[in-house]
């Protein structure tokens, strides 16, 4: 008799394994199966190494600005081995850590790859397992582009991106959302001529424009090359460089970065004997995280985007909680999901953009406070970036925070506690902000839209 | 004409016998309207809340939380404010309720009836109980009488007592924080000095005007604000708005808590001696009470005959696979099936589809199958129910069953999901169980046990065929229905799951 569980997820990313655990929280008996390592992507190949890896990059930028401190450092060698080796065991120990947190929940762990073979049954390598509700947690993998093929040597994707055997001397960065932003500065930083290149008409086109063209300035200013309404052709691959066209014009580079969003792995797990319904690439679901397949779920990056770890994680509560029947579980506002960019200079938002939020047709305040005006920013020596709040003008009702510069990654949860809880504009500016902090830049921003800055 | 009126244990459901106070959501001396919420009731599967059946003054709480009361005993008592301390008492004991739980309850049940005290009793006297009926015997020691002079930092209850004996406050010790002078303290002050205190020191709920009952879920207040008033049962309106741009914050919510007299000291916890044991005690908890309570009488009381049937099922296994094989997001089990089957069953024998009622000798037959379906926990079972499964396609059932199931594991499950019922479906066949019998879930007077699915040799025209067959093992009380008419009940159920076609219809 093949073993049954209340909850069988598959994929142990940031989405499966907590889904997994508030499931075994539930009192429900669960399973996650995993053909990898424990912690997806994210900890293993996306979010976690990558900041590891740009915490290298911040080293290198701060050795190469001692001088107005007073320092100065002679003789200093880099070894981008060393560094990769650190990105890894800083995953190693995370994904360890996710293995304590199931055995710690009772949540089983079955290694191997899973396939649906029927409504509720799931076989892995031969293993057959049944559950009343199954939740597909299989997350994403690099977009290819129609004739640039990642050969894992010349051309890469964000996995040989985050191991280089040596630091390219030339590198071009096909694609500009975060994952093609983060890499073009780590590179940069470390090092590597970067050119960026993008097909729609502004870098990190989910963004605000004005963040976007923030963050062109200050790559440009650091001698990256950024190409906007760009597309990259006749890539041809040589045994010591890469040759492509964009738009015409021939480069030649060292290595190539494919960097052109993600597509849903929806591959190999029986989906479409089931008659489990797609839609782009991406497992169809309704606002519980529900298929059209019975008791069959998905959540995260197979589920469409935003494709982010935190949305993942999100919908894993959500979708466990709801059919569990646990009260007073709200759906998922996509737009709503902060979004977090780790280059130099760091980007974060959450919400509407300005042009967005005026296509709505509401009346808009939009308030904006420049770090130029920010005394922690000055002292940190990155007094470049801004905040910038969209509010509805009638009900003070946050629409957008858009903010660039340093550590905002870090901010940005205080506009998503402020939207979470409905806070007005009026709230905001109640807020006492602690001095000096770069987040007087959050409060700045919001006097600005209510018309009355203090410190511009 | 003063009324005094008992707030009971209400009977929610038929099943249900006794209920456990958990909290309550109104102090004494507080009034309440007829819908406002009193208290919580835990009874052996879930806990509701208590709703006021009338209006009314609450005078006074007998069942302090984590009291058991049967079904009718008495919670409070509600009663205006002309009704003395002693009428209520008289009015519990023709009830037959607890005592009052204040400290001297002996004395109120002495009414009147010794002479006032003398004066000057030792100051351990406090504990004997004073036979005196009303406030009017209190004696202040004139070293305390005076006016309060100026500002004295003592609770509202303390400054009014004071008032009303014209005691001067500045002469007595506070014992509260930062020395707040409470009404013990006045009490104890009394007594110190050589007077004497007529009643009892009150708990510390005391009576204050009614509360606002209007709906506030329009008033401006803070998240925060409205989370804890609703927690505290403290309606907005009582509240000043002293919060930013006229809003009710924390702060003002905390005033009215204090102004209702809701705050209390939560008393020491008891220390448990540690010793060292060598088995683990597991105290049954309210589910597996409510399990060997139930069963136990159901067993005893309703005389279970049983009648056997085995199904052929192969006609059912290929409608179940040709369906789930073409409709994604419809997956029937052969329960889901059984459950439909069972409903239809109900309504063509509807001497069966029935509730008995053991207090009035009578039953109760529905219009309608609300079927219970046997749900096993770590700690126990229970039967939720999939409502109208007589109407219900195959496909809601089926989904239904799917969600009760998780609820119940999770225990997500709302009341009304478990409550109820004409008839149970137990189903035993996933441990591989070939045929059993189940005891009666009351007030239902009939189960189905449902064993496993197998092939089994089967003798049609002479020769062995091997055929599905699953074993039902029908369980009816006798006091409501006789052989005959649960063998027609099963007659109807082996149609209907031999020629699966007929639900469809």
């Amino acid at each position: 008799m093949s073993e049954k569980y209340d909850v069988l997820v598959i994929g142990a990313g940031p989405g499966g394994y907590v889904a997994a655990i508030r499931a075994a929280q539930l009192g429900l008996r669960t399973a996650v199966v995993e053909r990898d390592r424990l912690g997806g992507i994210c900890l293993n190949w996306g979010c976690i190494p990558t900041k590891a890896l740009l915490h290298g990059a911040d080293v290198a930028h701060t050795l190469a600005n001692l001088k107005p401190l007073g320092f100065t450092a002679t003789g200093v060698d880099f070894d981008v081995a060393a560094l990769v080796e650190f990105s890894r065991s800083v995953s190693e120990r995370l994904s360890g850590g996710v293995g304590y947190l199931m055995r710690k929940n009772g949540v089983d762990v079955i290694t191997g790859s899973a396939r649906l073979t029927g409504k509720g049954v799931v076989d892995v390598d031969g293993a057959e397992y049944r559950a009343d509700h199954v939740i597909l947690a299989t997350g994403a993998r690099p977009r290819p582009v129609p004739g640039v093929i990642p050969d894992g040597d010349r051309v890469w994707t964000y996995f040989e991106a985050l191991v280089p055997a040596e630091l390219p001397k030339s590198l071009l960065v096909v694609g500009s959302g975060a994952i093609g932003v983060e890499f073009a500065s780590l590179y940069a930083d470390l090092g590597s001529e970067v050119t960026l290149v993008e097909l729609a008409p502004q870098i990190m086109p989910a963004e605000d424009v004005e963040v976007a063209d923030h963050v062109r300035t200050r790559f440009e200013k650091r001698g990256m090359r950024v190409r906007t309404s760009t597309s990259v052709s006749d890539i041809d691959v040589g045994p010591d460089a890469v040759t492509a066209t964009l738009d015409g014009d021939a480069i030649t580079v060292d290595r190539v970065l494919v960097a052109a969003g993600v597509q849903g792995n929806v591959e190999g797990l029986g989906l479409e004997e089931l008659g489990v319904e797609l839609d782009g690439g991406f497992v169809r679901t309704d606002q519980w995280c529900r298929t059209n397949v019975f008791g069959l779920y998905a959540i995260g990056d197979v589920a469409g985007a935003p494709c982010l770890a935190h949305k993942a994680s999100h919908e894993g509560v959500l979708c466990v909680e709801k059919l569990a029947g646990v009260g007073h579980v709200a759906p998922l506002d996509h737009h709503y999901v902060p979004g977090c960019t780790y280059a130099r200079p760091q980007v974060a938002s959450l919400g509407l953009t300005e042009a967005q939020a005026a296509a709505t047709g509401r009346e808009l305040r939009v308030g904006r406070f420049d770090l130029t005006a920010s005394g922690k920013a000055l002292a940190l020596g990155e007094p470049e970036g801004f905040v910038k709040t969209i509010f509805d003008a009638t009900s003070g009702e946050l629409l957008g925070a858009h903010m660039v510069g340093a550590e905002v990654t870090e901010q940005i949860q205080g506009f998503g506690i402020a939207r979470s809880l409905e806070a007005t504009a009026d709230d905001l500016a109640e807020v006492v902000f602690a001095h000096p902090t770069l987040s007087e830049a959050m409060h700045e921003s919001v006097l600005a839209a209510l018309g009355r800055p203090l410190n511009t | 004409m003063s009324e005094i009126n008992a707030i009971e244990v209400p009977k929610w459901g038929l099943s249900m016998e006794e209920g456990t106070v958990t909290v309550w959501r109104v102090s004494e001396g507080t009034s309440f309207r007829k819908g406002d919420l009193l208290c919580e009731v835990e009874t052996s599967k879930i806990t509701n809340e208590l709703e006021a059946p009338f209006d009314g003054l609450l005078r006074r709480i007998v069942a302090q939380p984590g009291e058991t009361l049967p079904v009718g005993g008495v919670l409070a008592v509600s009663a205006s404010e002309t009704v003395s301390e002693a009428e209520i008492e008289e009015f519990l004991s023709s009830r037959g309720a607890h005592p009052a739980p204040a400290a001297a309850p002996t004395q109120e049940t002495a009414p009147a009836a010794a002479p006032a005290p003398t004066a000057a009793p030792t100051p351990t006297a406090p504990a004997v109980p004073k036979p005196a009926a009303s406030s009017g015997s209190t004696l202040v020691p004139e070293s305390l009488q005076g006016q309060t002079s100026g500002e004295v930092f003592a609770t509202p209850h303390a400054l009014k007592l004071a008032a009303k004996l014209s005691l001067d406050l500045d002469k007595v010790t506070g014992s509260g924080r930062a020395g707040r002078v409470s009404m013990q303290d006045v009490h104890n002050a009394i007594r110190a000095a050589g007077g004497s205190v007529a009643t009892p020191p009150p708990p510390a709920r005391s009576v204050l005007p009614g509360r606002t009952l209007k709906d506030d879920s329009e008033v401006d207040a803070t998240p925060v604000a409205r989370r804890l008033a609703g927690n505290l049962g403290i309606n907005l309106h009582d509240c000043r708005a002293t919060g930013s741009r006229g809003r009710v914050c924390e702060a003002d919510v905390r005033e009215a808590e204090r102004k209702f007299g809701l705050v209390t000291t939560s008393p020491e916890p008891a220390s448990d001696a540690e010793s060292p044991v060598e088995f683990e005690t597991v105290a049954f908890d309210s589910m597996r009470k409510a399990i060997g309570k139930r069963l136990q009488a159901s067993k005893r009381d309703a005389p279970h005959f049983r009648l056997t049937a085995d199904l052929e099922i192969d006609a059912l296994l290929a409608l179940r696979k040709q369906i789930n094989a073409m409709v994604p997001s419809v997956k029937l089990s052969v329960n889901d099936f059984i459950v439909k089957a069972c409903g239809a069953a109900l309504l063509r024998v509807p001497e069966v589809n029935v509730q008995f009622d053991e207090q009035t000798q009578s039953v109760r037959r529905y219009t309608y199958a609300d079927v219970s379906v046997a749900v096993a926990l770590p700690s126990g079972l229970i039967t939720p129910i999939v409502r109208n499964t007589d109407t219900r396609s195959l496909a809601s059932v089926s989904e239904e069953v799917h969600s009760l199931v998780t609820k119940a594991k999770s225990g997500t499950l709302a009341p009304e999901e478990f409550q109820g019922g004409t008839f149970t479906v137990s189903n035993l066949g996933m441990y591989g169980v070939r045929e059993f019998d189940a005891i009666i879930n009351p007030p239902q007077a009939a189960i189905l046990a449902v064993g496993a699915g197998a092939q089994r040799p089967v003798v049609v025209n002479g020769e062995v065929i091997p055929r599905t067959i699953l074993t039902v093992t029908l369980s009816c009380d006798h006091r409501v229905i006789d052989g005959a008419l649960g063998a027609s009940f099963l007659a109807e159920l082996k149609r209907f799951v031999e020629s699966p076609a007929l639900m469809l219809v």
